[in-house]
C-alpha cells in the first residue's frame, strides 16, 4: 500500500472511503480464496475457514508442544523490537556522525559499504557459533535493522540546507544547537522512512533466523514445527501473524511520522 | 563597524581590500551590480564568512554573532519548514535564551508589525512567498539586534507592501537605533531608507560612490531634492556602466 493511500486513509473526513474499500478487497481477496481452494480440492491448499479454525484452536489449545500462540508471538516480537532499537540506536548517530564528518565517512568508506551488501542471513552462522537465545536473534535483526537507518541518516544530512544552518549560526547558535534544531529536524523523516524499510528487514530476518533454530519458540519457529507435521494451515497462521504485527508496527511508525511531520504531511494531503 | 576585506571564492577574487566605517547606528545601503559580492560582504560583516584577509571589528572587536548581537535578513528563502510562522520568527530569541514570556510578546508585537496576524500557526509551504520573505524580516527585528543586515529583503513584496514594510522599518529603527546595512537594487529605495548609500563594482567589489543622504526624514520621494539625488546616483551607476562596457571593448580590442 502506498504511503500517499495510507495518507488518505487517516484524513479526518475523508477516513470512511478507504476504509470501505480495504474492506471489500480483504473479502474480494478471501472470496477469490476460497473458490480456489475448492476448485483444487486438495488438502495442500487450505481454504480460509480452515486458516480460521486452525487460529482459534492455536489460540485456545497452544501448539503440539504445549506453547501458546502469544508465547510464540511475543517471543518473535520482543526479538524483533530489541534488535531493531539497537539498531536504530547505533544507526542515527553514526549516520549523524558520517554525514557530518564527510571526511571520515570517505575515510572508511571501503570498509562501512561492502558491509551493507552481506545480507543478515549470511550473519546466521556466525551468530549460531557466537550467540545463543535472545543475544542470537537480537544480533542478527540488529543487522538487518542498522543499514537502512543508518543509510538513510547519511543520505538526509546531505538534505541539509547552508541557508538554515546560516539562520541559526548567525542568531549564535552553537553547533549543538545546530544539530540538535537544523540538522535533526531535517534528517528526522528520513531516519523515519530508514526506519519502516528496517521494520521490514527485521521481520525478515527474524523469520529466517527462528527457522535456523536454536529456540523452541517463535513464529518462525512454530511455522517449521507445523511444517514438518504438513500441517498447511497452522503454517499459514503463523504467516498471517507476521504480516499483521508487522503491519500494525508499520501503522505505529506512520502514525508518529504524520504527528511529527504536520509541516510535511500537509503538502501530500 | 570598521571593515577591511579581502575575499576569495577559490580563484575568484570578489573583494580586494575593501574598505568600509559604518557609524553606529547608521541606515547604509549598498546597491551594486549582480554577483558583485554584496551577499558575501554582509556574510562577512555577520561574521559567518571568514574573509580570505583581513577582519571586521565592531566596537574594536572580531565580528562574532555568539557575541555580538547580530540580525539577518537573507536574499534567499530562509524560513524553516518544520517551524510554524510563530515558531520561526522566535527563532533567533530562542536561540539566545530569552524567557518565554518575553519571546511570547516580541513575536506577537512583530507579527502585527508585519501584517501575519491571524498566519500564526502557518507553516512555510502554506505562505506566500512574500508572506515567507516577511516572516524572515519579522525574525530578524524580533530579537533587537545592534546590526541589521538585510539582503534585498523587500523584492518579493508587491509595491504597497515593500513600502509599508520600508515605512516600519523606519520606524523600529527611529524607535530605538541601530545599525543597518541594507542591500537594494532599487535607487529610489536606498535614497528613501539610507543615511548614506554605497556604490559597489563589479569584482573584485570597490566603492565607487558614498553618497550620504541628507534629506530630512520623512522622505518626500516626489520632492525635487529626493529625485535630484536619485537622478545622480542613477548617473554614477550608469558611468560605471559605461566603464565597464568600453573596458570590455578596449580589452576586446586588445585580444
Ligand atoms: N559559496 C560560494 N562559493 C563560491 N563562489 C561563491 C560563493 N558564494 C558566492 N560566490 C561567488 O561570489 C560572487 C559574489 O556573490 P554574491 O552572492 O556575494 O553576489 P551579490 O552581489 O550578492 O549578487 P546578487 O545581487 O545577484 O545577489 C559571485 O561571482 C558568486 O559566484
Ligand atoms: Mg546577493
Amino acid at each position: 500500500m502506498s504511503t500517499a493511500s495510507l495518507a488518505g486513509r487517516w484524513a479526518g473526513g475523508r477516513q470512511f472511503r478507504p476504509v470501505v474499500l480495504n474492506v471489500v478487497s480483504i473479502v474480494a481477496f478471501l472470496v477469490v480464496w476460497h473458490f480456489a481452494s475448492a476448485l483444487v480440492n486438495s488438502p495442500f491448499f487450505p481454504p480460509p475457514y480452515k486458516i480460521v479454525q486452525a487460529f482459534v484452536n492455536l489460540a485456545q489449545h497452544g501448539d503440539t508442544m504445549g506453547n501458546s500462540l502469544w508465547a510464540h508471538c511475543w517471543a518473535s516480537l520482543y526479538r524483533v523490537l530489541v534488535g531493531f532499537a539497537a539498531g536504530v540506536v547505533l544507526g542515527v548517530p553514526l549516520g549523524l556522525l558520517m554525514g557530518l564528518m564527510p571526511g571520515f565517512y570517505a575515510a572508511t568508506r571501503s570498509i562501512v559499504e561492502p558491509f551493507r551488501f552481506i545480507p543478515p542471513i549470511a550473519w546466521i552462522p556466525l551468530a549460531i557459533i557466537f550467540f545463543s537465545g535472545l543475544p542470537r536473534f537480537a544480533f542478527l535483526i540488529f543487522i538487518g535493522s542498522f543499514f537502512p537507518v543508518f543509510t538513510s541518516t547519511l543520505v538526509g544530512v546531505s538534505r541539509v540546507e547552508q541557508i538554515h544552518r546560516k539562520v541559526a549560526v548567525v542568531y549564535g547558535a552553537s553547533r549543538f544547537y545546530v544539530l540538535t534544531h537544523i540538522v535533526l529536524p531535517t534528517v528526522l523523516p528520513d531516519i523515519m522512512g530508514g526506519m519502516r524499510v528496517a521494520l521490514g528487514a527485521a521481520w525478515l530476518t527474524i523469520v529466517a533466523a527462528e527457522l535456523s533454530g536454536g529456540t523452541s519458540i517463535g513464529l518462525g519457529r512454530m511455522m517449521v514445527n507445523y511444517a514438518e507435521l504438513l500441517q498447511i494451515s497452522e503454517i499459514v497462521v503463523g504467516m498471517v501473524l507476521i504480516g499483521a504485527l508487522g503491519f500494525a508496527m508499520n501503522e505505529i511508525l506512520l502514525s508518529i511520522e504524520r504527528r511529527l511531520f504536520r509541516w510535511r504531511w500537509q503538502v501530500t494531503l | 563597524m570598521r571593515a577591511e576585506i579581502t575575499h576569495r571564492y577559490g580563484d575568484l577574487l570578489v573583494h580586494d581590500g575593501l574598505r568600509l566605517a559604518i557609524r553606529e547606528n547608521e541606515f547604509l545601503c549598498i546597491c551594486g551590480p549582480s554577483g558583485c559580492g554584496k551577499t558575501t560582504l554582509l556574510d562577512i560583516f555577520a561574521g559567518i564568512v571568514k574573509p580570505s584577509a583581513g577582519e571586521v571589528l565592531i566596537d574594536g572587536e572580531q565580528a562574532d554573532p555568539k557575541r555580538h548581537n547580530i540580525s539577518f535578513v537573507f536574499q534567499e528563502a530562509s524560513t524553516l519548514p518544520w517551524l510554524d510562522v510563530r515558531a520561526n520568527i522566535g527563532t533567533g530569541l530562542r536561540i539566545k535564551k530569552r524567557p518565554k514570556a518575553e519571546i511570547g510578546r516580541k513575536v506577537d508585537d512583530i507579527i502585527g508589525v508585519v501584517g501575519l496576524r491571524g498566519f500564526e500557526s502557518y507553516y512555510p509551504h502554506q505562505l506566500s512567498g512574500g508572506m515567507k520573505q516577511r516572516v524572515s524580516i519579522a525574525r530578524a527585528f524580533a530579537t533587537d539586534a545592534d546590526l541589521v543586515l538585510m539582503d534585498e529583503p523587500f523584492v518579493s513584496l508587491d509595491q504597497p507592501t515593500r513600502e509599508k514594510m520600508q515605512r516600519e522599518v523606519l520606524s523600529i529603527w527611529e524607535h530605538r537605533r541601530r545599525t543597518i546595512v541594507f542591500v537594494t537594487h532599487n535607487l529610489e529605495e536606498a535614497v528613501f531608507l539610507g543615511d548614506r548609500v554605497i556604490m559597489l563594482s563589479t569584482k573584485p567589489a570597490r566603492i565607487v560612490a558614498d553618497i550620504p543622504v541628507d534629506l530630512p526624514r520623512p522622505r518626500n520621494p516626489v520632492s525635487a531634492d529626493f529625485t535630484a539625488l536619485r537622478a545622480r546616483c542613477a548617473n554614477l551607476l550608469q558611468e560605471m556602466h559605461a566603464d565597464d562596457a568600453s573596458q570590455e571593448s578596449a580589452s576586446k580590442h586588445e585580444a
